[in-house]
């Protein structure tokens, strides 16, 4: 229960900066340094041309086509709706329905393992309340348990976040569910950094527990706000000091600029090139986030947790911000007792149906069943009233948490040239009763529920119970 | 004006909260009985007096409330094993909680902490739960307290259907040692067998050294020890499940086994020693060293080995999740009849309530769900709900949320 409390009460934000422009900050050597640092080294061999026909596919952009049929090769989708005889390998999907693979926009998979242990408990960096500097892919464990959990769920693609004791929680990242013993090699290639801050009851309670700050929601709004304007600055003095570094006559030419890890992060936010994810109940709370946005002119990419989306759900969509919500929790903290079934649907359909709703996790055993979560706030819309078709709720767990982390050019609909990453499942994926039969990354077979042998085990699921056995 | 009203509100309102016709005769329905009758296609079911009085086909009453339920399921209503339904209402607000005690251990009772006016109550109610086993949460002490059963009707004067009808005990991984935590409940055991063979000395005046128990706690351990109660140990290790078999036969003690993530490992060791186990399907995270072994389909290894099986939710907020964890279940390998039979009568048999609840069977209280779907479907729902067969209004404080902000939002 401990550890779920816990995991209840992280968030992340993050940063990308990869792409630091050379002509704003450090000469062209330095920044192509730090771009080849921390670069995602994943890159798949090229995949089998596979038919799969027969399916009803969702296809994540807003279409349910019946008994048709998808072809992929060379780790993309070639082709949708057409049949194909020179594939090296066909699979009849009768009955079945394949959805793009699955996208968890939040969670704490690698950084809070299991087990949960001290020694590698790694989510909340819970000694300042301003951390951007830290980034959850230094903190990720590749060999948790829980991803092949969640891969067996249809899991393609997550964005682990660091927790939410912060204002400003470090950097998230965002990994294919591929096994690899770097993080490195799990990052999804390309992906924009991310920045996890923190609305609400968990900073305020962390640092108000010390008697320090923040302890109050108006501390929290403080805190935010300063270290923006420190960031501003930053971006100022660096700018001054590009101007003169240029200027040959200037003494002052090869005086040197100490990098912020800090101002790296917050001014790629500023830059709009790191996207900001933010834990945030509450409707209010949402409102004054954007109104930070507004003062210090960035975006606010999505809310997270945020239980309350259906009280703004037209200031949201007005502002062109994601929700990313669960089903049914709530009561766990105070900030946490207003949960309403409909929330997502209502998001969903605010302002004409342009509102951007999206299902996550923040939990081990909820991605496992993400489809399932979406079948519940599905149909409790359906009961209010609300008319959205399986087609449409599909996106909930699948392009819209795409759009949210920036990778929708690549993932979250089955469309031409985009990566093969699709799930075959046993039945109607908005059933209790259907699994996840084959689940595909890159057009690779990464997992298939008939087939033991199918996916790679963590090092840590080898031998751990019995030596000879593996642990599933 | 604007008091007239509110007034007039209550009052038209008021039949939806007091619907109270002595009979009602639900036709055509689809009865999951949770007997060995299974499944009944077609059937109706008289309500009258509280109970259920005729089940069968073509069933005419005069004056009774005709419920159409064609197209519908019927179930018993659910009974949450292992909740803190109307004793938690926030988890971090240490103010909104009376599941634990400092002072006292196995003689806390949580009997006189239930808050029928829980939100918690009308929101599981309306997921499908009509009754649950509310249990202490793990305190400082190798003992929890006594769980105590209560239909959530919600009335005020609500009492329990059950005082203490199960001790509460964890056992496994913690900062001490697990043989540590063995002595103490054996030193425990020791303690209460001393003080009931000196008690009549006690009583005039004699000195006893009560440790760190009270009477109170001493006589609640006496009832497990003299089998009056089982005792629910929370554990998860396959080997300390042994130890505690072990345990249980050395005392006489009747136990049964929650959350038990390993246990499907010792499966026919279970089942040969009749132990009921209280689980939550979908928790198949490996999340300590004592769980190391968990899967998803635990449920059905162990009822194949004839383990009789009680379905809960971890979420005590979300009790009714239950349903989703035997949809699971099934979705693993565990017959559907099993699955329902673990969300009723085995819930009311293991805590000694099934001669009222837990089953559809002439005789029984009218505790009663209709469902839109399948209920193990998480897309389906109740659409209707009698607790001692009152039709009890399925509104809650979420829902009051939601029509605000539909209406808000233009979406009504």
């Amino acid at each position: 229960m401990k550890s779920i409390l816990e995991n209840k009460v992280c968030s992340a934000l993050i940063f990308l900066s990869l792409v630091i422009s050379s002509d704003l900050s450090y000469s062209k050597s330095e920044s192509e340094l730090i771009n080849q640092a921390y670069q995602s080294t994943y890159k798949p061999e090229a995949s089998p041309r596979i038919l799969i026909k027969n399916a009803n596919i969702l296809t994540g952009a807003g279409e349910l086509l019946e008994s048709s049929s998808i072809l992929i090769e060379n780790n993309k989708i070639v082709s949708l709706g057409k049949d194909d005889t020179s594939a090296t390998q066909i699979i009849d999907a009768k009955g079945k329905w394949i959805t793009p693979g699955i996208i968890d926009i939040h969670s704490h998979m690698g950084v809070y393992p299991a087990p949960s242990l001290r020694g590698n408990s790694d989510g909340n960096e819970a000694t300042s309340p301003v951390t951007p500097h830290v980034w959850a892919e230094h903190s990720v464990w590749t060999q948790d348990p829980q991803f092949t959990l969640a891969l067996k769920g249809g899991v393609t693609t997550f964005h682990v976040l660091p927790g939410s004791a912060n204002l400003f929680g470090g950097r998230g990242v965002t990994l294919k569910n591929t096994r690899s013993v770097t993080v490195q090699g799990m990052k999804f290639p390309n992906a924009p950094y991310t920045l996890k801050m923190a609305c609400g009851e968990n900073p305020k309670r962390v640092y108000g527990n010390r008697d320090s700050e923040p302890s109050t929601r108006m501390g929290n709004v403080a805190g935010y706000r300063e270290a923006w304007i420190d960031a501003q600055s930053y971006m100022e003095e660096l700018a001054l000091h590009e101007a003169r570094s240029m200027d040959e006559d200037s003494d002052e030419a090869e005086e040197s600029f100490k990098r912020d890890l800090k101002m790296e992060t917050l001014t790629g936010v500023l830059k709009g090139e790191i996207l900001i994810q933010n834990h945030c109940y509450r409707g209010e709370e949402m409102a004054v986030m954007m109104d930070i946005a507004k003062e210090f002119n960035y975006k606010v990419t999505t809310f997270h947790h945020a239980i309350e989306a259906y009280k703004v759900a037209d200031l949201l969509a007005e502002n062109g911000v994601c929700a990313a919500m669960w089903a049914d929790w709530w009561g766990f903290k105070n900030e946490a007792y207003d949960m309403v079934w409909e929330n997502v649907a209502m998001v969903d359909q605010a302002l004409n149906g342009t509102g951007c709703a999206i299902v996550h996790s923040d939990s081990a055993v909820g991605i496992q069943h993400l489809n399932q979560e979406a079948a519940k706030a599905r149909s409790a819309g359906l009961r209010a009233g609300l008319d959205i078709s399986k087609a449409r709720a599909i996106k909930w767990i699948t392009i819209n948490p795409a759009k949210a982390l920036g990778i929708a050019d690549h993932v979250g609909s089955l469309e031409v040239g985009k990566m093969a990453d699709l799930v075959i499942w046993d039945g109607d994926p908005f059933s209790t009763f259907t699994k996840a039969e084959k689940v595909f990354i890159d057009g690779h077979l990464s997992f298939d529920a008939i087939d033991d042998n199918s996916f790679i085990r963590t090092d840590f699921d080898l031998g751990i119970i019995n030596p000879e056995d593996d642990r599933l | 004006m604007k008091n007239i009203k509110i007034y007039l509100f209550f009052f038209l309102c008021a039949p939806l909260y007091a619907e109270n016709h002595e009979t009602t005769l639900i036709k055509n329905a689809t009865v999951m009985t949770a007997t060995e009758l299974g499944i009944l296609e077609n059937t109706d079911l008289l309500i009258d007096d509280g109970l259920i009085a005729k089940i069968g086909q073509n069933l005419k009453h005069n004056g009774a409330i005709i419920v159409d339920a064609s197209n519908h399921f019927i179930t018993p209503g659910l009974i949450a094993p292992h909740s803190m339904i109307g004793i938690q209402e926030i988890e971090l607000e240490a103010e909104t909680r009376d599941d634990s005690s400092d002072y006292f251990s196995s003689g806390f009772s949580i009997i006189d902490a239930f808050n029928p006016s829980s939100a918690l109550i009308p929101h599981n109610r309306t997921g499908g739960i009509t009754s649950a086993i509310v249990t202490p949460s793990s305190g400082n002490h190798i003992f929890s307290g006594m769980a105590s059963a209560f239909k959530l009707d919600g009335k005020l004067t609500e009492e329990s259907i059950g005082q203490d009808v199960a001790m509460t005990m964890s056992f496994g991984g913690n900062e001490g040692s697990r043989a540590s935590q063995m002595l103490l409940i054996k030193d425990s055991i020791t303690k209460a067998r001393n003080y009931h063979k000196s008690r009549s000395q006690i009583m005039r005046g004699g000195y006893f050294d009560f440790g760190n128990y009270t009477p109170r706690d001493l006589e609640a351990i006496l009832r497990v020890i003299n089998q009056e109660i089982p005792l629910i140990i929370r554990v998860d290790r396959a080997r300390d499940m042994l130890r505690m078999i072990r345990f249980s036969n050395e005392n006489g003690i009747e136990i049964i086994f929650a959350s038990a993530k390993e246990a499907w490992r010792i499966a026919d060791k279970i089942a040969i020693q009749s132990i009921p186990v209280i689980l939550d399907p979908m928790d198949n995270i490996p999340s300590s060293f004592d769980s190391i072994a968990a899967r998803m389909d635990n449920a059905a290894i162990l009822n194949n080995a004839g383990v009789k099986l009680l379905i809960t939710s971890q979420d005590t907020h979300n009790s009714y999740l239950s349903r989703q964890g035997a949809g699971n279940a099934v979705a693993y390998g565990l017959p559907e009849h099993e699955a329902l039979k673990a969300l009723t009568i085995n819930v009311a048999s293991v805590f000694g309530l099934s001669e009222s609840i837990g089953s559809i069977e002439v005789g029984k209280d009218a505790d009663l769900l209709i469902w839109d779907g399948h209920p193990l479907e998480v897309s389906s729902f109740t659409t209707k709900i009698y607790i001692d067969g009152k039709n009890i209004n399925t509104i809650t404080r979420s829902q009051r949320l939601r029509d605000r902000y539909l209406k808000r939002l233009g979406l009504n």
